[in-house]
């Protein structure tokens, strides 16, 4: 199959996330996709497999323009994803025949009465196909480990007609050998002419398995060319460009005084012998690819997720990191990633997310909430912070995402914290709320708090930290700062370590 | 629309509900209005309402508890029992022990015991029931204590005395939910569990006294039911987890956690307590009754849940334009990026 997009656009309300891609795949060509988060390569995969239509511009098959209205529509024409999160595809109850033939458009197994037998013969040839003739197709798929399960994804697919796999970090869960397993596979498959799409941010993957590499970055293309002829250099340039500078208000705050101690740290598979200090006004930047522990080591830190080793002190006073309430008691404070799942709760006055974690201040006898002081207080550092609402009453659901992000953001503020730990602080916000959201970072640091931000968005990384340090498979690989702290240099340690 | 704004439109519709229902039964009934009649709706209405009021909080707590029935009947004879050997304090303490305890242990098999609550409090119902019959052999226990009887017999003021527990239990138990910071705690930790325990809330400790607080109102409305009677019927309880539930419910209490106001319960319990009434008075038949309570409970979930539905088919208020910036809640609550979550 030749795959090709032409002029594609799409559009998430304001959000332009493709911006006119053209994008080709060949029969039996291997073609990498990389980028950094948001620059389109999830809505690039969608819109390929059907999940999303495009705006504008062209999805060709063979020079037949086409245009699939869902999934089952690419489907039909050989084309299938192995998402990073294919487990949520399959029914871990279900054994690995049921689960491969779980669609059955074709009804082969049986209309009304299903032929389990044949169902397992045909899983199993699907399997030997592949070479993984051990997996016991009557096997329910959740006990199987991952890299089987993954298998067993494969295998659905390619029992269909499977003209297009397009497989989205598929080594994430994968240790070394299984992902070389995964390897031969996808090479076995190119040679029968299957098109591969393969993305991923691991450059050595790219150069094993590449025949071609696309850039992506804000939505556009970046980087089109022949693996054989590109270097690991010019694709960090193609995914970094360049930056607009003033888009930063950062300043330097970083005093003397040591905030933030932490010796040591480990949290079972995580991370391990995590060293960090922290001063007074400083911004600690923590790069690393997505799963390198870099998140987990902000919960550990927060009380969130258990610290097996280590110790954290803060203004050197030991930190037990018990529960929640040891690191908030500590004034530590973290704002999460995910605000819709753990940071926020829709129904309540915007207020009343904003006083929740300090509410023991302003209530009086008999466990009475003084509302008028909650209110000053609130009042206070909405107005500082610039949370804009229609009224302090109003339910949270009613902010935009960059004001209920700021509102998060006042929670913690209003607990006056001596460590901020900051996990993805502008995700999912508007460029003018990001702004003011590094206008608090500054404030925060200004008045003495040791701030450490984790941050996938690279150029805000490297553009807000006074000092950063790389983690890579839960270790700390590199540390950097001043001119040594730069895109290139925070992503080559994440993703080959040596550079 | 603001979220006061909102939730007191919610228990308006309760609101709206019950003067319905009184309009229609005092245009049915000339006996339907006099105060004694009232008096009795309010008396008959108490003990669910009780009930009711820990309800509220464990639903707001995205919770459910099914045992309050069976645990009023099984404090109701300890309490009667007790009070036949050992006098009315020692009869009080142990029914409100037992209540706590129930609660107690209800909690701590959802928060620790990780137990769905619809799952531990049934079986702590069928439990409790059980124990109620062995305990007194299937037979009623009568009272013979004046002073308990009046719990539930006398009047203050021209007031029975339950009406006054009532009103009682829900102002103080509406300003904890309303006003206080464990209340605030409750509506939190029903609405987002996570972002709650970021916050520093022990949601656990928070689950646990709903439940106790519950249970210790199941006693309570115990007390009242049997003073009432002079008698602790081992099956006095039956049904009343069910008649709470939808006094919760009709009051306009959110089945997802997180919203609900306590005044809500006491309208949606007097809705309850009048339609009872009502087909009382109009010799409506014990068997029909139940079946006009069920249409009455599927109606006020449907209005509830359809509400905005059934106002733009009928038109009331033009829907507002989808790309309207003036209305401030037509803001998405998570911004339009599903793109990029995964990838570097």
């Amino acid at each position: 199959m030749r795959l090709r997009l032409q002029d594609v656009t799409k559009s998430f309300g304001e959000n332009s996330v493709l911006r006119g891609v053209t994008f080709e795949v060949g029969p039996g060509e291997v073609v990498a996709l990389a980028g950094e988060n948001g620059a389109g390569k999830s809505t690039l995969t969608r819109v390929i497999s059907g999940a999303h239509q495009p705006d504008s511009g062209q999805v060709v098959i063979d020079d037949e323009p086409v245009t699939f209205k869902n999934p089952q529509a690419a489907m039909a024409r050989g084309i299938e994803v192995i998402y990073q999160e294919f487990r949520q595809n399959l029914f871990p109850h279900l054994t690995v025949a049921e689960n491969i033939h779980v669609l059955d458009r074709e009804r082969r197994f049986g209309r009304l009465l299903v032929s389990r037998q044949r169902m397992a013969r045909e899983a199993r040839s699907a399997l030997a196909a592949l070479g993984m003739d051990d997996i016991d197709v009557l096997r329910p798929v959740g006990t199987l480990g991952v890299a089987q399960q993954q298998m067993v994804e494969i295998a659905k697919a390619t029992s269909h007609d499977l003209r297009l796999l397009i497989l989205d970090e598929p080594t994430a869960a994968l240790d070394e050998r299984e992902s070389q397993q995964l390897f031969e596979q996808i090479r076995r498959l190119r040679a029968e002419g299957v098109s591969i799409v393969y993305i991923s941010h691991r450059l050595d993957e790219i150069f094993e398995l590449a025949d071609r590499i696309v850039v992506l970055r804000d939505g556009l293309v970046a980087l089109d060319s022949p693996t054989a002829s590109t270097g690991p250099a010019q694709i960090v340039a193609a995914m970094v460009g360049s930056t607009v500078d003033n888009f930063y208000p950062k300043e330097r705050n970083t005093g003397d005084q040591v905030v933030l101690r932490v010796r040591g740290a480990g949290s079972g598979s995580a991370f391990q012998g995590i060293d960090l200090d922290v001063r007074a006004g400083e911004v600690l930047g923590v790069g690393g690819v997505v799963g390198c522990g870099r998140s987990s080591l902000l919960r550990a830190l927060f009380g969130l997720e258990p610290l097996t080793t280590g110790t954290v002190e803060v203004d050197g006073s030991p930190v037990p990191l018990r529960r929640i309430q040891d690191a908030i008691d500590s004034r530590i404070a973290y704002v999460t990633p995910d605000r819709q799942a753990e940071g926020l709760c829709p129904d309540l006055s915007v207020e009343a997310n904003i006083s929740l974690a300090t509410l023991r201040r302003y209530t009086g006898p008999a466990d009475l909430v003084r509302r008028d002081r909650e209110r000053e207080a609130c009042g206070e550092v909405m107005s500082r912070l610039r949370v804009r609402t229609a009224s302090r009453e109003a339910a949270m659901t009613s902010l935009s995402g960059g004001n209920q992000q700021k509102a998060l953001f006042a929670k913690w503020v209003l607990a006056g914290p001596r460590v901020l730990l900051l996990d993805e602080p502008t995700r999912g916000v508007d460029v003018g709320a990001k702004t003011e959201i590094y206008r608090i970072i500054n404030q925060l640091t200004a008045d003495g708090v040791a701030v450490v931000l984790v941050s996938s968005d690279l150029p805000e990384l490297v553009a807000m930290s006074d000092r950063a340090v790389v983690m890579r498979q839960g270790r700390l690989v590199a540390e950097m700062a001043g001119d040594r702290l730069s895109e290139q240099s925070v992503l080559e340690h994440a993703l080959v370590g040596a550079a | 629309m603001s979220s006061t704004l909102k939730s007191v439109a919610r228990q308006l519709r309760a609101v709206w509900m019950l003067l319905l229902v009184g309009v229609i039964l005092s245009i049915a009934s000339p006996v339907f209005l006099t105060s004694t009649n009232l008096l009795n709706v309010g008396l008959a209405t108490s003990v669910v309402a009780l009930l009711a009021i820990g309800q509220t909080y464990i639903i707001i707590l995205a919770e459910i508890d099914l045992s309050v029935g069976a645990t009023l009947g099984f404090s109701s004879v300890v309490t009667a029992l007790v009070l036949r050997d050992h006098g009315l304090l020692p009869a009080l303490a142990a029914g409100l022990g037992v209540g706590a305890a129930v609660g107690l242990v209800n909690g701590l098999l959802v928060t620790r015991a990780r137990m769905p609550s619809f799952i531990a409090t049934l079986a702590m119902m069928s439990i409790l029931s059980g124990m109620t019959l062995q305990l007194t052999d299937g037979n009623p226990v009568t009272i013979g204590d004046y002073d308990f009887q009046g719990i539930g017999q006398d009047y203050l003021a021209g007031i029975p005395v339950p009406v006054w527990v009532m009103v009682a239990g829900y102002a103080v138990f509406g300003v904890l939910l309303a006003r206080t910071g464990f209340g605030r705690f409750v509506y939190a930790t029903g609405d987002n569990l996570e972002a709650a325990r970021l916050s520093g809330i022990r949601t656990r400790r928070v689950k646990v006294l709903a439940f106790v607080i519950t249970g210790l109102l199941a006693a309570l409305g115990g007390f009242i039911l049997t003073a009432r009677l002079s008698t602790a019927e081992p099956t006095a309880g039956t049904g009343l987890e069910l008649e709470s539930i939808a006094a919760v419910i009709i009051g306009g209490t959110s089945l997802a956690g997180g919203r609900g106001k306590l005044l809500g319960t006491l309208v949606g319990a007097l809705v309850l307590g009048v339609i009872d009434n009502g087909m009382n008075l109009l010799d409506v038949s014990p068997f029909l009754q139940s079946v006009v309570k069920g249409v009455v409970i599927l109606l006020a979930v449907f209005l509830d849940r359809n509400v905005d539905a059934l106002r733009s088919m009928v038109a009331w208020r033009r829907p507002p334009l989808p790309s309207d910036p003036s209305t401030p809640d037509a803001v998405p609550a998570s911004s339009p990026v599903p793109a990029a979550r995964h990838t570097p």
